[in-house]
């Protein structure tokens, strides 16, 4: 009985042992954020609390202690969660690289915030390339338009959210 | 889809490509100011015995596509 006892306080203390030592990100440490561009870094060494990434794989959310990676991104919304709330703004693409520190940084060509849009340019200027997509242009000037139309439909289910 | 590009464009070509589309997407004001830095000009003169030769312009095939 005494040994019973004994066995199911020691795997008791094993579970609370290996709960302690896991390793996933976390929501207490703060990321530091760098949203850098050509010409301007919208967010120098910022600590936030999250920082979801259109990346190329698919959209993934990088927390604090987050594995160090190189993702490239789509054109698409970077989410900032910071204690304050959430910003969102929409990138060109570019690269977001998870550095060892605790250090997230992002470098695209271009990006602004989704209020900065306007929702009847996107929906004409997808008309337009679409239509040049469709059309009996180059390969390369189709190639341009379907790129240019993929950042249009991007952008159109960004603003409709 | 995500990809076809890689056979006709560098990638440096395809992200100017997605730069520029977001810049003519923004509203008015912003758009004014941002479309400036989309365009590159890039004007060369040689010059040799102290006179200059033809100037040759880089920036038609930018100022077309950008347009």
């Amino acid at each position: 009985m005494s040994s019973l006892r004994l066995l199911t306080s020691t795997a008791r203390r094993a579970t609370t042992f290996t709960q302690a030592r896991r390793g996933y990100a976390e929501v207490n440490d703060k990321l530091k954020l760098s949203l850098v561009l050509p010409h301007k870094a919208i967010f120098n060494s910022t600590e936030v609390v999250q920082v979801n990434i259109p990346a190329e794989s698919g959209d993934m959310g990088v927390l604090a202690n987050h594995v160090p990676s190189i993702e490239p991104l789509r054109p698409g919304v970077v989410e900032i969660i910071e204690s304050g709330g959430p910003q969102k703004y929409f990138v060109s693409g570019g690269f977001a690289t998870v550095h060892p520190n605790n250090k997230l940084t992002i470098n695209v060509v271009e990006a602004a915030p989704l209020e900065d849009f306007s929702l009847e340019a996107v929906r004409s200027n997808l008309q337009e390339a679409l239509k040049v997509a469709a059309g009996n242009g180059s390969e390369a000037e189709k190639t341009e338009a379907r790129i240019e139309a993929d950042v249009y439909e991007s952008l159109q289910s960004a603003l409709a959210k | 889809m995500s990809s076809t590009w890689r056979n006709v464009f560098t990638y440096n070509k395809y992200a100017q490509i997605t730069a520029r589309a977001l810049r003519s997407s923004l509203k008015e004001e912003q758009r004014a100011v941002a479309e400036k830095r989309g365009l590159t000009a890039l004007r060369y003169q040689q010059w040799e015995n102290g006179k200059g030769g033809e100037q040759v312009n880089l920036t038609v095939e930018g100022e077309k596509s950008s347009g």
